[in-house]
Order: structure tokens, then sequence, then C-alpha cells
């Protein structure tokens, strides 16, 4: 029954040109994207990361709230273009089930980043020292949620059993 | 102009340029010149940066070869090739040294000459030393696969090629045989190193470019040695993959345009943001302006970064199979 649907999703003519068109614009540009959306959702995240953790001391902590703008632009344009490589290859990803850790593993990082930013930046009183102590555990787990969700969505290349339906 | 003219273009840069940023680094010993010193340490950082398409260009010039009548002996190119990556891995070992000099340079309050930069001299004389050494092999044994006047009598040999090319063979297996896991490993190490690169190479260009203007811009020059270090782990990974796979990138006219976009964006890196000539920038506090020229590096910095970025997702474009 999902294969049907599987079959059905790989039939649309979206799901064939993404999959086969010899277009430059087509599967290796939704590709590109999804990694310059990597890039800037889990780079901001890092970047926020190393100073919580006490690597710039110098750097003022409180603007950086403003490179969650960065994290949510990545985080769209994730959802927009997993959505079409999705659509490509709905078999080889939905009977992947490192497919479903990744996507658990976004889910958990998304959170705990939220939880930092309200634990940590919607407080423009507190002093930077507290800001730190705050975000120290939240921001170590976001990190180890992101390498584990990187490393997983790069192991689906090379896990999956079934290609298409 | 072919794949094969890219060998001819670059190969003799990293030779004669080993020797030249040996004999400026000397005199800027002797002479306690700290310009002269940068102008070294940043000459040998690039070399490093050149060496490595200058190394993979050599493997289509090797396919080619192989078609040659009457056909050359496979051991000249072997030991060129061994002597190459030996030559490779101490150019790369020299330029790390050399950006660690370097790197002290671009702060603001750098120290006067303190046991760090006494330690870095030693050790970046000593690599580029053996570099240059190294170097003379493989202009020699590069020379003797089209140059056959050079070669006397029967003695072909090379000690640095025959050890050199016991390496490659074995590191090409590591690679893509030893276990499956490897490879996947590698690419994900890939992709951290990406995002140690935008993160801290991405945030210091954004503020350059005039975003996020509450930040000075020294403190966060301080956290572009993990950009850095996200760099170097993409070289290292990206020539192992290069060494498991050569025929999957020597023949690919985007991988060179990667390769070149690398050279020149880390050159930028390098000359802009790593020597003294950052301290005017560093200065730069919360919500003051960048000047102009500062901008168009920036943007020019990002748009590379992230041109790198998308050539390597097109690389196997030409390869339908993988798909």
């Amino acid at each position: 029954m999902f294969f049907d649907i599987f079959r059905a999703i790989e039939a649309t003519g979206l799901s064939v040109w993404i999959r086969e068109s010899d277009s430059w614009f087509s599967f290796w540009m939704i590709l590109s994207v999804h990694a310059i959306g990597m890039g800037l959702l889990v780079g901001a995240s890092v970047l926020i990361g190393l100073r919580i953790l006490g690597l710039a001391p110098d750097l003022p902590l409180f603007p950086l709230n403003r490179f969650y703008r960065f994290i949510w632009a990545g985080f769209w344009i994730q959802v927009a273009s997993g959505l079409l490589l999705l659509i490509a290859y709905p078999t080889k990803s939905l009977t992947n089930p490192l497919f479903y850790a990744k996507l658990t593993l976004i889910g958990l990082a998304m959170v705990t980043m939220q939880m930092l930013r309200k634990r940590v930046f919607a407080d423009a009183s507190l002093n930077e020292a507290t800001m730190m102590a705050r975000g120290r555990v939240l921001i170590i787990w976001a990190l180890v949620f992101w390498v584990a969700a990187v490393t997983a969505g790069r192991l689906l290349a090379y896990t999956y059993t079934v290609l298409t339906a | 102009m072919t794949l094969v003219h890219i060998h001819l273009l670059l190969n003799h840069w990293p030779i004669i340029g080993a020797f030249i940023g040996l004999g400026l680094f000397l005199i800027a010993l002797a002479t306690n010149s700290d310009h002269l010193k940068q102008a070294s340490l940043g000459f040998f950082t690039f070399l490093a940066l050149l060496a490595i398409p200058t190394y993979m260009s050599g493997d289509v010039a090797n396919e080619v070869l192989k078609t040659n009548t009457p056909p050359l002996p496979k051991e000249l190119i072997a030991t060129h090739q061994g002597a190459a990556m030996l030559g490779l891995v101490f150019m790369e070992i020299t330029g790390l040294a050399a950006l660690i000099g370097l790197w002290q340079f671009s702060r603001m309050s750098r120290p006067a000459p303190g046991p760090v930069a006494r330690w870095n001299s030693v050790a970046v004389l000593v690599l580029s030393i053996v570099t240059a050494g190294l170097m003379v092999s493989v202009g020699n044994t590069g020379g003797a696969i089209h140059h056959p006047e050079i070669l006397s009598g029967q003695d072909t040999g090379s000690t640095v090629g025959a050890i050199g090319s016991k390496i490659v063979p074995s590191v090409s297996y590591f690679v893509t045989e030893s276990s499956r896991w490897i490879w996947p490993i590698l690419e994900t190490l890939h992709f951290l190193g990406l995002i140690l690169i935008v993160a801290a190479i991405g945030g210091l260009n954004l503020r350059l470019l005039g975003f996020v203007k509450e930040l000075p811009v020294a403190p966060l020059h301080r956290l572009l040695p993990w950009g850095i270090a996200g760099f170097i782990l993409n070289i290292v990974t990206g020539i192992l993959f290069f060494v498991g796979m050569p025929f999957f990138y020597a023949w690919n006219p985007i991988f060179y345009m990667k390769m070149g976009a690398i050279v020149i964006a880390g050159t930028i890196l390098l000359l802009f943001n790593c020597t003294a000539s950052f301290r005017a920038w560093a200065q730069l506090g919360s919500g003051e302006d960048p000047p102009k020229l500062a901008r168009y590096v920036a943007a020019a910095s990002l748009f590379l970064w992230f041109a790198i970025i998308v050539l390597g997702r097109y690389l196997p474009l030409t390869q339908e199979s993988l798909r």
C-alpha cells in the first residue's frame, strides 16, 4: 500500500523531472541549495555555540541573536529543498530508518536552539556570564544533535535499500 | 587548451617556488624583517594551495601518456607520482606551519618575538628545506618522463620516488577498499569542515560586508582559526578522495573550476585576513561601517565559498552512473 503511494509520487511530472532531467537546474541544483541551507542553518548555530562555550570572550553575546535569522532562513531552505528531494526519491528515503532518525535529530536540534533562544537571548538585561552559564548545556546538546543529523544525512546516500518503487 | 595543459601550466611553480620561498625566508631571518617574513610565510601557504591542483592534474597527463607509442616505462611515471605525493604532503605541512606563523601578524596586539614565533621560524625553516629537497626529486623524476636526455644510462631510480610510489596505492586502498564505511565517514567530515568554514569565515565576512554591525571585528576574527581548521580538514579529506578515485575527478572540468575557486578563496583569506594587512579592519568596533575595500573583499570571498559548495555538489554531474 505504501509502495502504491510511492509509485504514484514517482510517476508525477515533478518527480520525474527532478530525478531524470539532464537540466542543470534539476537534481544537482536542488542538492546544492540543500548543502547551502545546511551551511547557513548549522553554521549559524556553530557560531553562536563557539561564543557561548567561551571561545571568543570579547565578542558581545547578545547581538548574536541576530544569527537566528540565518538559522530560520536555512531551516526553511532545507524544508523546501528537502521536500523536492523527497518527491524525487520517496521510496529511497522513506524505506530507510536512518531517514527518520535524521528528521528526529533535526527536530531535536531546532527545539534545543529555540529553548536556548528563550533562556539566553530573550532577556537583554542578563549579564554575559549568566547567559553563558544558562546556555552551556543546551548548546552542547544542540551541537551534538547537529553533528548527528549531518552524519545521518550524509549516510543516507550509502544505506538505502530500495531506490524507486 | 585541454585538461592536459593544466599540469604543464602548474607543475613548475611549486618546485621553483619552494626555492624562492626558502631564499626569501632566509633573508627575512637574517635581516629580521617582519615584512619579508610575512611575505615568505604567505608565499609558502600560497604554494601549499597551488600544489594541490598541480598534483591532481598530473593524473590526466598520466592517463594520456599510457596511450603513448612506444609506451613509456611505467616505473618512470609511478616514480614521479610517488615523489610528487611526498612533495605534496611536505608542502602542505610547510604551508600549515607557515600559516600558524603568519597568523600572529594579523592579531592587533602581537607580542614581540615570543617563544611561539621562535619555535615557528625553526619549524618553517626545517620543513621548507625538506620540501625544497623533495621538490628536486619531483622535478627530476617528472623531467625524466619527457626529457630522456637527462637520464644517465639505466639509472632511473629515485629513492624518494620509490618510497612515495608505495604510499599512493596503500592510501588509495585505505580510502576505497579497506572498509565500505571509510568513504562515507570522510564525506561526513568534509561536510562538517564545510560547516566550520561557513560559521567562522562566513561570519567574519558577513560582518566585513556590513551586516551584524553590532559585532566588533577583532573578536570575530579570533574565531577564524575554527574556519581555517575546517578548511584544513577539507583539504585533507579532499586529497584522500582524490587519491582514492582519481579517475572520477581528474577528467572533470567542474573539478578544476572548484580547485581554482579554492586557490583564489584561500589566497584572499590568507592575504586579507591572516597578515598585518588585517589590523586596520580589526579596529572596526561595534556599529562602525567597514571601508569599501573590506566590503569588496568580503563579497568576493562569500561568493567564492558558496560557489565552491555548489561546484562540489555538481561534481557527479558528468558521472551519470553514480546518480
